[in-house]
């Protein structure tokens, strides 16, 4: 016991002397090498679908649209972002924290292996077109069996890494009592407590109602049920890879402009409500269901923007920091002080041009909380181009930013100015391919274009024929994007295993001197996550006790491929 | 002052007609929105009459004791199916209860809760959760109509609702049980 105290002991401070320590750095390698493994066949198939729409591309007889759309959805929403967000907190916790515990790194490698194995069960039936579900799985649609099997077991893999990463946190305070957990852990607890939560209404769906369905113990599903149960679930996702991103706004890019971070108070106070009262906002992907009366869907209107609110907080707060730093770098007048911007650099570029596609995200965004105006844009390209801009740009974008210090830093290798210069044209290009798309296809769902359907000319229906020009811009923003997929993906694994060998700091911003002391009682997470599920169960009790209690018989399953 | 201009802002907000009116028409946001938030809109205000009558408050209230009975009992009170419909079909009744949550329940409850000790506040809360249990499972199984101006499918789901509440609070006494906050404090 002695000794072993010792060795953790020693450990800890080399960890601090030499920078990464080298077993933690080849857990978050492992996660961000599956992530971008998962972003190029994502991005290949997102060609492929672009293509189609655009009506240049018939897809051959051995696949099917629905089966290539499954894939890329489930490849960039579930795996990419996931594999990513996994990576870089346990990165982060890592270095904030001292080094991860023995017990929490063996841990990360069962969640590890565990997500594969539920992955590669995933993949099987949706190679074999036997799950074209989509990566919604909405019920009466049923894959086989062994899709949800996966599905449980990547499940699993998340809430081992969820208890590893709060047995790392727990530790730290118990050491370090009365001090406030660094911010990059204090976001990831937050992320981990969402990821929880999230998950645990998407396997209450999956084992309490798709398993026994799909296989034969019960005759009828309860599909309204099914679909706000995924719906707690997906909402949540996303909302955690855009925290995610966030985490890196607030903490990483003001070191990188060479400035502080601003008010640790008002960071944390953006974390607490979004980890209270993110996952109710599930109900707005449903304004169009049956089933919900109108009073509920109304109710759940302000639920929804309330969400949006630590978002303009957020906003407020980074362009204050950019600011500040750049007038003291000596950048005058109205606009002036943008010149001082470290433009060239790909690590501020990519993140940046993030934050600044929020703004249009997020105004879509309130659009669709609007049931009226939801009504006209609902299951259209609109959508699609919606979640390009709030995926595909804010939360993707930063991501590919962190990546350009986060993997040289895990590797022990530097970020050369080639690499930086390849990092940037990357931006570009993926920054115009993405806008292409995403307007196109926000103009395409104005005029009725519906998603989640393969390329036809509806026997040349005039109308529809308008929306083709529409649809071969997706196609030419698509293939840019290919091309930035390539080179981000090139850059990541030369920069793993190639890029000169060096130190790379792992960016974590100062507060601002003088700042006022944060109050202790944002660290009381115990009493969040109390407040956490008394919104939760407010806000699911009306819907679900009618959804059960006034259930219709029931679907048998379908195959609709 | 702030804090009690806040909480009067509150319960005049709750008062307006068509607000009531909605708050009121489905059981479960009547019972446990409505009446919670007016419970809030006390608290806040109690600030002032802690400030203005500290020596009633130290005379009747000295242990907080006496201020958490009174509580308790406008909580039951509002809890059982009778006098929510009678709320909603005599005048009196309804400002009765504009009244008593706020002021007999919301500010005895801020006066009480600071001075009762953590076994103290984790003992109401105990009862609180044992009580919603029962509430829920009468409300659950239930066949017949018990208000007038609410279906038996409005019961089930406030039913349901005490009793996920309950979980909420069976958590955190779980929470303040297991974890001791001087171990990271
Ligand atoms: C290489 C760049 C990409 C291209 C060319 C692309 C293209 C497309 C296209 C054309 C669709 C199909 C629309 C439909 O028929 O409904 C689609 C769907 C989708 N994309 Fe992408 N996309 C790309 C990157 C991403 C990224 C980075 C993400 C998220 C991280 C993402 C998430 C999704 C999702 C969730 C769907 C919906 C799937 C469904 O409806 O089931 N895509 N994408
Ligand atoms: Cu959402």
């Amino acid at each position: 016991m002695q000794t072993a105290l010792k060795t953790t002991s020693i450990k800890q401070k080399t960890n601090q002397a030499l920078g990464v320590n080298l077993e933690d750095a080849r857990i978050s390698k492992s996660y961000l090498a599956v992530a971008f493994i998962a972003v190029l066949l994502g991005g290949l198939l997102g060609l492929v679908q672009g293509l189609n729409r655009a009506g240049v591309l018939t897809l051959p007889a051995w696949a099917n649209y629905y089966q290539v759309l499954t894939a890329h959805g489930l490849l960039l929403v579930v795996v990419f972002s996931a594999f990513f967000t996994i990576g870089y907190f346990y990165a982060g916790l890592s270095h904030t924290l001292g080094g991860l515990l023995p017990k929490v790194r063996k841990i990360a490698w069962v969640g590890f292996w565990t997500k594969i194995v539920g992955f590669v069960l995933v993949v099987i039936p949706v190679l074999m077109n036997e799950a074209s579900v989509m990566y919604t799985f909405y019920p009466p649609m049923a894959a086989h069996p062994m899709f949800y099997f996966g599905l449980v077991l990547i499940v699993l893999g998340v809430w081992a890494l969820s208890v590893g990463a709060f047995m790392q946190v727990a530790h730290w305070r118990k050491n370090h009592k009365g001090q406030h957990l660094p911010i990059m852990a204090f976001f990831a607890t937050g992320v981990f407590i969402l990821l929880v939560g999230a998950t645990a209404f998407v396997a209450v769906e999956v084992l309490f109602l798709i398993i026994p369905w799909v296989l034969g113990w019960t005759d009828g599903i309860n599909v309204m049920l099914s679909r706000t149960l995924f719906w707690a679930f997906g909402h949540t996702a996303v909302n955690i890879w855009y925290l995610t991103a966030v985490s890196a706004w607030y903490v990483v890019i003001p070191k990188i402009i060479g400035g502080h971070r601003w008010s640790d108070l008002l960071t944390r106070m953006v974390v607490i409500p979004l980890v209270i009262m993110n996952i109710t906002g599930g109900f707005h992907h449903q304004i169009v269901d049956p089933a919900i009366s109108e009073g509920i869907k109304y109710m759940h209107v302000f639920m929804s923007l309330a969400i949006g609110f630590p978002s303009l907080m957020t906003a407020y707060a980074l362009f204050r920091v950019f600011e500040r730093t750049a007038r003291q770098k000596g950048g005058t007048g109205f606009i002036g002080w943008f010149k001082k911007m470290p433009w060239g650099d790909v690590r501020f570029l990519s993140p940046f041009i993030a934050m600044v596609a929020f703004i249009p995200a997020g105004a879509g965004g309130i659009v669709q909380s609007t049931n009226q105006l939801d009504q006209v844009v609902h299951n259209t390209m609109w959508i699609v181009g919606h979640f390009h801009l709030t995926l595909g740009m804010s939360v993707v974008m930063t991501f590919f930013g962190i990546s350009y210090w986060l993997i040289p830093y895990l590797s022990k290798r530097v970020l050369t100015p080639n690499m930086n210069k390849v990092g940037v044209v990357q931006t570009i290009i993926w920054t115009v391919g993405m806008v292409i798309m995403a307007i196109s296809m926000h103009i395409a769902g104005l005029f009725g274009s519906p998603r989640r359907t393969s390329f036809t000319t509806y026997g040349d229906f005039a109308e529809q024929l308008g929306w083709n020009p529409l649809m071969a811009a997706v196609g030419i923003g698509a293939t840019l994007l290919l091309i930035a997929v390539i080179l981000q993906v090139y850059a990541v694994f030369n920069m793993m295993f190639f890029a000169p060998k060096g130190e790379t700091e792992f960016p974590i911003a100062e507060e601002e001197p003088g700042a006022a002391k944060t109050p202790y009682w944002t660290e009381r997470w115990g009493v969040w996550v109390v407040l956490m599920l008394l919104v939760i169960s407010m806000a699911y009790v009306i819907p679900i006790v009618d959804m059960i209690v006034n259930a219709p018989p029931g679907s048998p399953p379908f195959k609709t491929w | 002052m702030g804090q009690f201009i806040a909480g009067l802002l509150l319960l005049l907000a709750l008062m307006i007609p068509p607000v009531a009116t909605l708050m009121e028409s489905v059981m479960i946001i009547h019972m446990h929105m409505q009446m919670p938030m007016l419970i809030i809109a006390g608290f806040f205000m109690g600030r002032f009459f802690l400030d203005r009558f500290p020596q009633f408050f130290k005379k009747y209230n000295q242990n907080g004791l006496p201020g958490i009975l009174l509580f308790t009992i406008i909580m039951v009170y509002w809890m059982l199916p009778r006098t929510m419909d009678e709320a909603l079909t005599v005048q009196t009744v309804e400002a009765f209860k504009f009244i008593s949550l706020p002021f007999l329940a919301g500010v005895p409850l801020r006066d009480s809760w600071k001075k009762l000790n953590k076994v103290g506040r984790n003992n109401l809360i105990t009862l609180f959760a044992v009580m919603f249990i029962g509430f829920g499972w009468l409300y659950i199984q239930s066949n017949a109509q018990l208000c007038n101006n609410y279906l038996v499918i409005d019961q089930i789901i406030l039913g349901w609702g005490f009793i996920t509440m309950a979980i909420c609070l069976v958590i955190y006494l779980a929470y303040s049980l297991l974890v001791d906050p001087s171990q990271y404090e």
